[in-house]
């Protein structure tokens, strides 16, 4: 049984198919690969799995159960978390306060614990407190902990963006263009924490434009079109399946 | 670092001592033989402040929505209002026209939280999945129609005369008019005083992070796990509470209500308070409502110094007001004590 699937999804925006019945599985501690032209569909793919958007049709399971239009607070509580292309970070919270913030289980975030100052509230925020600092520092933000996250630049806002998802601790990471608008050294920096995730046993699966980065990175590359499966296998097979080539270059390239 | 060095700070613990010291302040001169002596000239001023502690538990209640969550809601007099009927048809007897039941007046406080509270849910479960933009239109029109309701089902509400005959618990206490006032504004200073500690509380907790995380991108806050649907119903129909307390003590006050407390002039004022402080900031938006207030203050006395009639005056202030709120607008558009940053505007 793989971990995350899709069956047969469909989602239409207007006349448009943007997913037309594609089906993917992806397997425990799998490092997956998503990529394909503009308007093939990987977004809105990301958006209906991870509950953005619900599908027309087909379904979504994680870890064996129909998780099909379930909201995305559900599915971050069953384990899949997922980042976005435009990084979205809470510009007008603090770097710590954008980490803490997604710590699971705070009773604190309960009106009476709140009032009350409970001592399952003030417990919790101290380990969360701590797991958050250090996230902080495994990405190197400790100096702009406290700045708002409206000062941070493109790089560091992918970064907070990560930073963010892993205090969930999540069992399937959803990565939308990580690379994009990113330098090379930084880049490597997030390819690298990417890897060290998914050895620890993390389920990761990645869009991205950036295919040096990506093929070098994976285990599995998935290419779609046109809302639907084009090809998928190993990233360097792939890379030289004529189809990929005549979608991404046009027929003429040959 | 010990565990207490992380505990979320304990802001707001003064303001409850505060307000537990100014209700028992409140207490000892509605009981006790204790009098109070005001200079004439200082009336004005209490009244003033009465009215102020009473709009300042309304302004936490709309900032909880506006300045932590991001609701806007351009119909707060609305909850006021309801409060304040509720209670006051409650608590009546011989009332002029109009319900008036004649139960004890806490119930009737606890039925007017009740009833705003439950407006406040009602509003949110059609509304506050929509954007912004719509929860403003539907508040809007929910506070126009239920004035409407108010002036025009005249055996239930008594129209424009409203409802009489409201018990006035401390002027029941207290005969003397000077120390009546001194207590009433002790006692509902103190109210406000511990509401500002409880939202405090709220904001600076966890709690508090998540509503600051809706208002800052309600999408990110879902995908890290957090109902915010359930966190904006919350932090409505708390603010409508908050409103409906301040509309059952306006009621228990003033021994009457009528349609004419209860206009768009109120949520106006609220609006323009929490706006002209700093929204998201408790303090700040009571200090901006202190300036808003002063302003009626100081034009009260200006009025008698100046040769315009009392229209041209009002017209004048409005101006004034206007002109205050654009400067604002344009120099501070965070509030004089706002954090541009925390409200993600340019300064």
């Amino acid at each position: 049984m793989s971990l995350l699937s899709a069956e047969g999804l469909v989602k239409e925006f207007g006349g448009l198919r943007a997913i037309d019945g594609l089906s993917v599985s992806i397997e425990d501690g799998e490092l997956v690969g998503v990529m394909g032209p503009n308007g093939a569909g990987k977004s809105t793919f990301f958006n209906c799995v991870s509950g953005v958007i619900s599908p027309d049709g087909g379904t979504v399971s994680l870890k064996g159960s129909d998780v099909t239009g379930d909201s995305p607070e559900l599915l971050a509580h069953r384990g899949l978390v997922r980042t976005f292309q435009n990084t979205r970070e809470l510009e007008t919270m603090t770097v710590r306060d954008n980490v803490r913030l997604a710590a699971p289980d705070q009773p604190g975030e309960r009106t009476l614990p709140a009032l009350l100052r409970s001592g399952s509230m003030q417990e919790r925020e101290g380990t969360v407190r701590e797991r958050a600092d250090e996230l902080i520092e495994m990405f190197e933000l400790d100096h702009l902990a406290d700045e708002y996250s409206s000062n941070l630049s493109g790089g560091q806002r992918k970064l907070l963006e990560l930073a963010r998802t892993l205090m969930l601790d999540p069992d399937v990471l959803m990565l939308d263009e990580p690379f994009a608008g990113v330098n090379p050294t930084l880049t490597r920096e997030i390819a690298d924490h990417v890897r060290d995730l998914n050895e620890d046993g993390m389920t990761v699966v990645i869009i991205e434009h950036e295919l040096e980065t990506l093929t070098e990175l994976v285990d599995r590359l998935i290419v779609l079109q046109q809302g639907q499966l084009l090809v998928e296998g190993d990233p360097e097979m792939v890379l030289k399946d004529e189809r990929v080539i005549e979608a991404y270059l046009g027929g003429d390239a040959k | 670092m010990s565990v207490l060095d992380r505990l979320p700070s304990g802001r707001g613990d003064r303001a409850l001592i505060a307000g537990l010291v100014c209700l028992l302040l409140g207490a000892l001169f509605a009981v006790t033989p204790l009098r109070a002596q005001l200079p004439s000239a200082l009336y004005v001023f209490v009244e003033v402040g009465i009215l102020f502690v009473i709009y300042g538990i309304l302004v936490l209640g709309l900032d909880l929505q506006y300045g932590h969550t991001g609701l806007v809601n351009f119909g707060h007099v609305v909850f006021f209002a309801v409060g304040a009927y509720a209670t006051a048809m409650l608590t009546a007897q011989d009332t002029f026209a109009g319900i008036g039941l004649g139960y004890p007046w806490p119930l009737g406080l606890a039925v007017g939280v009740i009833a705003a509270a439950v407006l406040g849910a009602a509003v949110s479960l059609t509304s506050i999945r929509l954007r912004g933009d719509f929860l403003a239109i539907v508040t809007l029109a929910t506070a126009e129609i239920f004035h409407s309701i108010f002036v025009n089902f005249e055996n239930i509400f008594g129209g424009n005369v409203g409802i009489l005959g409201v018990p006035r618990p401390i002027a029941s206490l207290v005969s003397d008019s000077d120390t009546r006032l001194v207590a009433t504004l002790l006692v509902l200073g103190g109210v406000t005083l511990v509401t500002l500690a409880v939202v405090t509380r709220l904001t600076d907790a966890p709690y508090g992070r998540v509503l600051r995380a809706i208002r800052a991108d309600e999408l990110v806050t879902r995908s890290v796990g957090k109902s915010t649907i359930t966190y904006k119903t919350q932090a409505f129909v708390y603010g409508a509470a908050l409103a409906g307390l301040a509309g059952g003590l306006f009621a228990l006050y003033n021994g009457a209500v009528a349609p004419g407390f209860f206009t768009i002039q109120v949520t106006v004022t609220v609006w323009i308070g929490m706006l002209l402080g700093g929204a998201a900031n408790h303090r700040a938006v009571l200090a901006g409502l202190s300036i808003i207030m002063g302003l009626r203050l100081i034009s009260r006395f200006a009025l008698n110094v100046t040769p315009v009639s009392s229209d041209v005056f009002a017209s004048i202030r409005l101006i004034v007001v206007g002109l205050i709120l654009v400067a604002v607008i344009r120099y501070r558009p965070a509030g004089i004590w706002g954090d541009p940053q925390e409200l993600g505007v340019d300064q």
